[in-house]
């Protein structure tokens, strides 16, 4: 017997209908055509509104968040199942992590269908606080995305760095509760959920960077598995790889280092400077 | 999406390179949607050229505040609806009894081997065709929403419903496809 949810996974995954090649390729240069014709006839407009859209990336940040919840949450399972007997008490670093007035840290990955998500060379720097969100996008080295938000001045700022454009504009009230209400590991009661919902077992301990860690490995019920390495000494995560299955099949990997915790962003200066001779998208 | 946005602008400036990227992001999801409405492969690909070549030709004029995505799908809904209606116009003078065809369309599934393509086929058949024995309020709901992935706020704005409606909709649809599928896997 099938049920909804198996239902609803195939529609999803498995009704995927394809244009048969040849028909595929006549109808995109039809409709190339129809566009350069349409270009001649009636001038193009080159006034564009401001749009909302940018709110959308908080949510690959949350996408992370969730995720450092996720294996932080395993942690906490650690913790209730040993009782804290190794060298990490892991509730100390729940508590830790809660308590951090701001992080910034680097997110690398694969099997992103993002085309511009190009591992190795590319990866993210995320500065984050209960107010202050920034991502910063390199490819190749080179910075071309970052996205801002302040929840408490209701800002939300984009800029293109590889098209040297910018959108700045007001966020909605609604759109201000919504991202605090979704707190990511800041959230205690998240991280208690979904630590109970989780197994793991222990890596013991290795030196990253020069640091003593100790990890813990879980799958959570997804499928998905998690590795979190935190300093013996701080308390604090300083290596997280998590590895899954999306619905379509594809396998993703995801590592977050080079942590930075407690740091005062309101001090560090993370709302971004728009260059005088970018133009407004 | 921010990617989003910039493709938009591109288009509104009559970028060849952003229409291609649209039609290949997109152009197969339309589909898979017009022949999930229609269960007829043949009309499901007219709308989808229909709508695609509109969107090229209005393209610079794009002022939309949602995503491409859901512009496209909706444009593919109300398309399919005119087709529908004109279908039934033309069944009512031919005096027929169905406007669609009676056979659910063969779906071509991205694989990676034959044998797990024909599996997927196979499977894509059957739900192609117990969808199509949904009505159509509670078909268009289900595909929307598990195909365009547009929210249910949005389905019932197009609906010309409430969200409760839609929702109810979407439920009653899955539990009919639910006693579809199993009673066939049963048989």
């Amino acid at each position: 017997m099938r049920s909804k949810n198996a239902i609803e996974e195939t529609i999803r995954t498995k009704l995927n209908l394809t244009f048969d090649p040849p028909l595929r390729g006549q109808l995109l240069a039809r409709a190339l055509r129809e566009q350069e014709q349409s270009q001649e006839t009636e001038p193009a407009l080159n006034r564009p509104a401001i749009r909302r859209m940018i709110m959308k990336n908080s949510m690959v940040k949350l996408g992370i968040a969730a995720v450092i919840v996720a294996v932080l949450g395993i942690g906490i399972v650690e913790f209730l199942g040993t009782g804290g007997t190794s060298g990490v008490v892991w509730a100390e670093v729940a508590k830790n992590v809660e308590a951090s007035t701001g992080v910034i840290f680097r997110a690398r990955g694969t099997g992103s269908r993002d085309p511009n998500d190009d591992w190795p060379n590319g990866y993210t720097i995320f500065s984050r606080s209960a107010a202050l969100s920034r991502m910063d996008k390199y490819r190749g080295g080179q910075i071309y995305r970052t996205i801002y938000t302040n929840l408490d001045t209701k800002t939300l700022i984009g800029v293109l760095h590889d098209h040297k454009m910018y959108s700045k504009e007001a966020m909605s009230d609604e759109r201000v509760q919504s991202a605090r209400a979704q707190k990511g590991w800041t959230d205690p009661q998240g991280l208690l959920n979904l630590a109970l919902s989780v197994e793991h077992h222990s890596l013991g301990q290795k030196t990253i960077d020069g640091v003593l860690c100790e990890g813990i490995e879980g799958t959570g019920p997804d499928g998905s598995t998690g590795r979190l390495w935190v300093g013996v000494e701080t308390g604090y995560p300083v290596l997280i790889e998590v590895e899954a299955t999306d619905k379509g099949g594809i396998r993703h990997t995801t590592t977050m280092d080079q942590f930075r915790w407690n740091v005062d962003l309101s001090a560090e200066g993370v709302e971004p400077e728009v260059p005088a001779d970018y133009e407004p998208l | 999406m921010m990617e989003d946005q910039l493709l938009k602008w591109k288009l509104r400036r009559g970028s060849k390179e952003a229409l291609a990227q649209v039609y290949q992001m997109y152009i197969d999801s339309m589909l898979t949607l017009a022949v999930g409405l229609l269960n007829n492969r043949a009309a499901a690909e007219d709308v989808v050229q229909d709508v695609f070549l509109s969107f090229a030709r209005s393209a610079k004029d794009l002022r939309l505040h949602g995503s491409l995505r859901s512009y496209l799908m909706t444009a593919v809904l109300n398309r399919v609806r005119d087709r529908r209606r004109q279908l039934r116009r033309q069944a009512s003078r031919r005096d027929a009894t169905s406007y669609v065809s009676t056979q659910p369309a063969e779906p071509v599934c991205e694989s990676a081997g034959p044998e797990q393509a024909a599996i997927r086929a196979e499977e894509a058949i059957r739900v192609t065709g117990a969808i199509a024995e949904l009505p159509d309020e509670q078909r268009e709901v289900v595909l929307l929403r598990l195909k365009a992935n547009l929210r249910f706020r949005d389905i019932a704005r197009l609906q010309q419903t409430s969200v409760n409606t839609a929702l109810g909709r979407y439920r009653y649809g899955l539990d009919r496809l639910r006693s579809l599928l199993n009673g066939e896997v049963n048989r």
